[in-house]
């Protein structure tokens, strides 16, 4: 409102108008602000925030895919089961997963 | 923080060693001692927080107690990074896929998933219960809201857990102070958010200390919709 200074240029804030005929059709990203939360940044702007989009498109990053180092053994959680547990030998049958550096200290006991 | 722990000259490495420190003397069962720090690798994106994936089982014949439950935890790794958490969630079966009365915890390096530890003897936890079939999903989604700081409520967040037992699965979300409504309304508001949860869930509260008192994690619990 003050008189004398240049006027700065307006545009409009960018929006996108959905028609729904459904809930189903939410979008997932709905109240989300696009690359954080729905509190758009934090005061002084230090904590580190990431949205679910950006997680999942960093697991196909080739830093993502190694596998990790130290890995404990455990059957039927990180190594496919020794035995049959039903349908969990049916899905792991074909994985073939190589530990190299597991030491014997970490074999973990359990009752099946 | 942890990261500010890590040697600058370890930067190079994609992983930091593994640091063992058994000089306490104490047993060691199941790793659960072993302390460990954990830093991004170069080019990878660093989380606000290290978090540690834990595994539990139980024999349903066993009854809980507990000695029994902190034997029966494991740490299976931490991570410092987004890649890192991939690394090791890729490796791990889902949880829709485990068998028997078993559990999957993240939790920040430092809490352990039980009720004693200090960061949770005043806190609480949010509990949804999901029919069969649900689970590996929303595990996902509540964990990446978790590390991606979705949440917004400070330092609260202890950690998640994925339950899965006999007819239904569990999921639940701890936090440090469980009479801190401010604190736990917004945690549910934002799992209905990031969850997308089925028409009809109830979510409901459990504070630590009824736990511990009925030897229960998820009955008993404060109804809220």
């Amino acid at each position: 409102m003050s008189t004398g200074t240049n006027e700065a240029k307006c545009c409009p804030i960018p929006t996108r108008v959905l028609t729904l005929n459904d809930w189903s059709q939410l979008p997932d990203c709905y109240s989300q602000t696009p690359g954080g939360t729905l509190f758009s940044t934090t005061p002084g702007g230090t904590r580190i925030i990431y949205d679910r989009k950006f997680l999942l498109d960093c697991r196909n990053s080739p830093l993502a895919r190694t596998p990790p180092c130290c890995l404990p053994q455990i059957p039927g959680v990180t190594v496919p089961a020794t035995h049959n547990m039903g349908k969990l030998q049916d899905l792991k049958e074909e994985v073939e997963e190589e530990e190299k550096d597991i030491a014997d200290d970490n074999q973990f006991e359990m009752d099946i | 923080m942890n990261q500010l722990e890590c040697s600058r000259d370890e930067e190079d490495q994609e992983e930091t060693e593994c640091h063992q420190d058994n000089s306490d003397g104490i047993n060691n069962n199941n790793n659960n001692n072993r302390r460990k720090t954990v830093c991004p690798g170069v080019g990878e994106h660093p989380l606000q927080y290290n978090y540690t994936f834990w595994y539990s089982r139980r024999t349903p014949s066993r009854p809980a107690s507990s000695q029994s439950y902190e034997q029966n935890i494991r740490q299976i790794g931490s991570v410092a990074s987004v890649e890192q958490f991939w690394r090791f969630y890729s490796h791990l079966v889902r949880p829709g896929d485990l068998s028997g009365h078993s559990d999957f915890h993240l939790f920040k390096e430092g809490i352990k998933p039980m009720w004693e530890d200090d960061s949770n003897r005043s806190g609480g936890k949010w509990i949804i219960r999901l029919r069969k079939g649900l689970a590996s999903r929303f595990w996902e989604n509540i964990i990446l809201a978790m590390m991606g700081e979705q949440f917004m409520v400070g330092e609260e967040i202890c950690g998640a857990v994925v339950s899965i037992r006999f007819q239904e699965d569990i999921l639940s979300i701890w936090n440090r102070t469980s009479n801190d409504q401010t604190t736990t309304s917004r945690i549910r508001d934002t799992l209905r958010r990031v969850l997308n949860l089925p028409a009809n869930t109830i979510m409901e509260y459990k504070t630590h200390n009824d736990s511990l008192r009925d030897n229960s994690s998820f009955r008993n619990t404060k109804i809220s919709l």
